[in-house]
């Protein structure tokens, strides 16, 4: 049980730096992706900035929303970059991901100290044979391990998003905002 | 109290200095921070080991039930919650309300902290 366990932590630690490093030859060494991130983060700081001295200047409200108009549409652009390595990325895992779940079909590669809630239960038991809910399937630990090891190492190698653009929400699937109310 | 502005470090590509400079700093207490990204990427960082050491504190002694998954969250917010407001006494606003600085990362950390729970308990009590 621990080598399966120890075994999933390395395929996600794998999976996480292939994924990185498909999208970095695919998206962050380009010339266009650097521009574009560097616009918009240099935007969205500015905008804070602006945001915190509050104004009733109808002119200068006028501006902050010309501002917000143009980040708006760099961060689109971002994310339609970022857009065609997720979908080649996604594939890719897809496929890798089927391939684990058939090693691991019906296998249980951990016991939970808990156990989960009903809507989970569909995850965390997955192809599991018995009523035991506090056995643990591979797809489980899997989501868990990703969830954790991915976000460290993009943190790590400096390739998450900055907080000052993911603060603004201007990203491609974000509800426009109205400014100035 | 310190009063050191230091140079300016981007948040992009973090060096192993840049994070020697960042614990130096974290455990100053009450230390300027001129940089906002800079105390919330300690926040971040604090927060992932300590996911990591609950979780194999949990595994260890064995914590079993809900109420594992609930004393994480308790005692996970309260440590960050007196680090910000005790320890360093920054002023919470400039960051845009308690809630930005106590939802830092708890995510992932809440993640690590099932992994490291999970493979211990699974690995010494079944």
């Amino acid at each position: 049980m621990l080598s399966d366990c120890i075994l999933i932590v390395c395929i996600s630690i794998c999976t996480a730096f292939l994924g990185e490093g498909l999208t970095w030859v695919m998206v962050y060494r380009t010339d266009k992706y650097k521009k574009l991130k560097a616009e918009v983060e240099k935007q969205s700081k500015k905008l804070e900035k602006q945001r915190e001295t509050e104004t009733n200047d109808r002119t200068q409200k006028k501006k902050l929303e010309r501002q917000e108009e143009k980040l708006k549409n760099n961060s689109r652009d971002l994310s339609l970059v970022k857009m065609k390595s997720m979908f080649a990325i996604g594939f890719a895992f897809t496929a890798l991901l089927s391939m684990f779940n058939s090693i691991f079909d019906g296998r249980v590669v951990a016991n939970l100290p808990f156990t989960p809630i009903s809507l989970i239960q569909g995850i965390s038991h997955r192809n599991l044979p018995g009523e035991d809910y506090t056995h643990c399937s591979f797809i489980f630990l899997y989501i868990l391990c990703t969830m954790s090891i991915r976000q460290n190492i993009q943190k790590l190698l400096g390739l998450a998003p900055s907080r000052a653009a993911s603060k603004q929400g201007t990203g491609f699937f974000t509800p426009p905002t109205q400014l100035g109310r | 109290m310190a009063n050191h502005p230091t140079k300016k470090v981007k948040t992009d590509g973090e060096s192993a200095q840049t994070m020697q400079s960042l614990l130096a700093k974290a455990i100053q207490p009450e230390y300027q921070w001129s940089d906002k990204d800079e105390f919330l990427d300690v926040v971040y960082w604090m927060r992932q080991i300590m996911g990591l050491v609950l979780g194999l504190v949990w595994g260890f002694i064995p914590m079993r039930g809900f109420i594992g998954l609930a004393l994480f969250f308790v005692v996970n917010v309260a440590i960050v919650y007196l680090y910000y407001s005790s320890f360093q006494k920054v002023d919470e606003e400039e960051y845009g309300g308690a809630s930005e600085i106590l939802k830092e990362g708890l995510m992932t950390s809440f993640s690590s902290f099932l992994v490291a729970w999970i493979i211990l308990y699974s690995a010494l009590y079944s």
